[in-house]
């Protein structure tokens, strides 16, 4: 799950903080002086929070991705009377992680065995993020129609009630924690709102 | 029972249809073969028999449509869908992804009939039965192989029980004993009463379940009748269809300039 | 100096207990055209990933051209064996199919008009010629994986691997892809098609290397495995041998693994009188 956070964070992060460290023109105490960028203690400050919330944000994402059993929430949604027509992407999205890590590293082999050389230095591997990242997103499109037509064949979109296999066991605690956590977000929102605010 | 009576289709934005004026009787309790060089039709053709296209894809059919003697209208897509369930040539876009298990993957389907919860594990463990794949049910879909995967996605439609089951080259991706699994399985279907059309370049896997067979060429019929006969003669290798393994050594043996044994093919 | 000799080659995924590949050992002199005979899952595209560095030995080593391929990276093991995936849509990087075929001599550092005659032959040899401005996605799945292997053709490596190169494919196709790896072997290239058709590895191919469960069970020519006698071990690797090797023998002909073998058996038989008596012939009872 770190590796997933870190992943996902470090991009935006690192781009956000340069910028932030280097260029910040509200900063007045200055660190040191780097050709004409100005870095200030302010401008770190902001830059250090921007990682943090980025890396927060990319935390909250893969965790969600990482603890939740597709096959579960699933199941769970259909119990509680979601249409099935809605469940399935939303399932889909929860395997879109893991989904398009094994598609794109598929993927990468593939041009490699072409000559693609991904390997070295860092130049080497910008080189390859369209050859990679271009068929991925190609393919997933590609796959939708075949994907469409798989489920309209194996009844998704029928009317009706579908049967109910299974639903996932919820233990006493989470049932306790749930009202909890949806009253702790509605707390920090209405502060945000109210003008309080967070580092 | 399904009848088309000049069938033409050509999908939305294409200059040229992709079926033109298929007539084909298909009776229950038969397997038809359909065979043609690739580009045919075999695909659109097994997509308007599942009612698909174009109620999925979009396209403009023409020509008349009938199941068990009632013509299917406008919307009547539906129709044939719910009588009909396909299985198409690529096992990974048929995969839901969701599912930790192949039971499970099976069963997603006939969860959509709103039967009761035992008549459903019933029959999804009667379908794994029938294609001899019980090991397979624990096991995550996702790492299965393809022809694993194909049966899986099979075990799902027999769960449906669909009065005609369609398949567009199901042993793309299969080896011989797996290929001889799915087909052993439809052919025991059929003796049951489900009126099977199954697309397929192995000719000889074909002849030894197909009771019908239909040659297409350029989305027009090219010939229609009982399988032995059109599979073992002359006409597929004419229009690019692999032939029979014996017409195919009698036809190279005489091209050579020599005379074929008279048993050739006997032993067989 | 393109052979490739694998000596005790191991993989183990990780994470799984029993080895994918489980001590392999197979010399491929320049210019064999070698059949990889086994049923999906054998190991022959793991054996595969390893010929082009995408995979690394877990025990064992891969010699390509007498160098370890362990100390090459896999752009440049690229430049001495091309290989064309099972899954040629996954690649498509190209809008138009002449473009997409030339994606790997490119990559390679090929331009200009060299660039341009390596593509039209790749295209000429794969019957796309006439479809070299169409989208790659626009094509069938059947000419998509013959697009796949023109981009391999294209990038002219002494050794070239095809992936189960005739699934899905019509009889004309699969004619197309035999007269290729003819033409690669009278060209001096190495050829190694993985596969499970039996029937095209018979007839197109010098000599088929049986996998199952990570092991070489047989090595030899088309005659050698597909006689009556291994059908016990060919059934268990999950493979049968074409009627016609049947038929021979039934007829009491030399080995007939192809419908040429047994054309040129009969021919054999009829002028020297003997057609339809058994001929004496080695461990054939």
């Amino acid at each position: 799950m770190l590796r997933d956070t870190l992943l996902l964070a470090l991009p935006v992060s690192a781009a956000a903080a340069a910028l932030n460290l280097l260029i910040y023109p509200e900063g007045t105490t200055t660190l040191l002086v780097l050709g004409p960028f100005r870095v200030t203690a302010e401008g770190a400050q902001v830059a250090g929070l921007t990682v943090l919330r980025v890396l927060a944000i990319a935390a909250v994402g893969s965790a969600f991705v990482r603890s939740t059993r597709p096959d579960a929430l699933v199941a769970d949604l259909e119990a509680r009377g979601v249409p099935a027509r809605l469940l399935f992407p939303l399932a889909a999205a929860a395997t879109l992680l893991p989904a398009t890590a094994d598609r794109v590293r598929a993927i990468a082999a593939a041009q490699r065995m072409r000559g693609l050389d991904t390997e070295g230095s860092l130049r080497a591997r910008l080189r390859g993020i369209v050859p990679i990242a271009l068929p991925t997103l190609l393919g997933v499109l590609d796959e939708v129609e075949g994907r469409t037509l798989a489920l309209a064949s194996r009844g998704f979109g029928r009317p009706g009630r579908r049967t109910l296999l299974w639903r996932p066991a919820e233990a006493g605690v989470e049932r306790a924690i749930r009202p909890l956590l949806v009253l702790g977000v509605l707390v920090v929102l209405l502060l945000r709102a109210g003008g309080v605010s967070f580092p | 029972m399904i009848r088309l009576s000049g069938v033409t289709f050509r999908y939305a934005g294409a200059d040229r249809p992709n079926l033109r004026g298929v007539d084909l009787l298909l009776p229950d309790g038969s397997v038809t073969a359909v065979v043609g060089p690739n580009g045919a039709g075999k695909t659109t053709l097994a997509l308007v028999l599942a009612g698909l296209v174009p109620g999925v894809i979009r396209g403009r059919l023409e020509g008349a449509l009938e199941i068990d003697g009632v013509p299917v209208t406008e919307g009547g897509a539906e129709a044939l869908a719910a009588v009909t369930g396909i299985c198409l040539a690529d096992p990974a876009t048929q995969r839901s992804g969701i599912h930790r298990t192949a039971w499970e993957e099976a069963a997603s389907g006939a969860a959509s009939l709103g039967l009761a919860r035992e008549a459903l594990i019933a029959r999804v463990d009667a379908a794994f039965r029938r294609l001899g794949i019980e090991r397979l049910a624990e096991r995550d879909p996702a790492r299965l192989s393809g022809g694993e995967q194909q049966l899986v996605g099979i075990a799902g439609l027999l769960a449906m029980e669909p009065r005609h089951l369609v398949l567009d080259e199901p042993t793309a991706q299969l080896d011989l004993p797996g290929t001889r699994l799915v087909l052993d399985a439809l052919a025991a279907l059929a003796r049951e009463g489900a009126m099977i059309v199954i697309a397929e370049h192995r000719t000889d896997e074909l002849a030894r379940i197909a009771t019908d067979a239909v040659l297409l060429e350029d989305g027009a019929v090219v010939a229609a009748g009982p399988a032995g006969p059109l599979l073992g003669g002359p006409l597929p290798h004419r229009h690019g269809v692999e032939e029979r393994w014996a017409t195919r050594l009698a036809r190279r043996i005489a091209e050579a300039g020599l005379t074929p044994p008279a048993d050739l093919g006997e032993g067989a | 100096m393109t052979e490739i000799r694998l000596t005790g080659l191991v993989h183990r995924y990780p994470g799984t207990g029993t080895p994918a590949l489980d001590g392999i050992d197979l010399h491929i002199p320049a210019g064999t055209a070698l059949g990889l005979l086994g049923r999906n899952g054998s190991g022959k595209s793991t054996l595969i990933a390893h010929l082009v560095g995408i995979l690394r030995p877990t025990g064992g080593a891969v010699l390509v051209g007498g160098r370890d391929a362990a100390g090459l990276r896999v752009a440049e093991l690229a430049r001495i064996v091309g290989v064309a995936i099972q899954d040629p849509a996954r690649q498509i990087v190209a809008r138009r199919v002449a473009d997409e075929a030339g994606f790997g001599p490119r990559m390679l550092g090929v331009r200009g008009a060299a660039l341009e005659a390596a593509v039209a032959d790749a295209l000429a040899a794969t019957g796309l010629t006439d479809a070299a401005d169409e989208n790659p996605w626009d094509l069938g799945p059947s000419r998509r994986r013959l697009l796949g292997i023109a981009a391999v053709l294209a990038m002219r490596t002494p050794v070239v691997v095809l992936d189960e190169p005739t699934a899905g494919l019509d009889d004309r196709e699969r004619e197309r892809v035999g007269a290729i790896v003819r033409q690669l072997t009278e060209a001096g290239r190495t050829t190694l098609v993985a596969t499970h058709d039996v029937r095209f590895a018979a007839e197109h191919l010098d000599r088929l290397v049986l996998l199952d469960a990570g092991c070489i069970l047989l090595d030899g020519t088309p005659a050698d495995l597909l006689r009556s006698e291994r059908s016990p071990v060919l059934a268990a690797a999950g493979i049968a041998p074409p009627p016609v090797a049947r038929e021979g023998e039934r007829l009491g002909l030399a080995p007939t693994p192809s419908d040429a073998a047994f054309v040129a058996a009969l021919r054999c038989a009829e002028s020297e009188g003997r057609a339809g008596s058994r001929p004496l012939e080695e461990g054939l009872t």
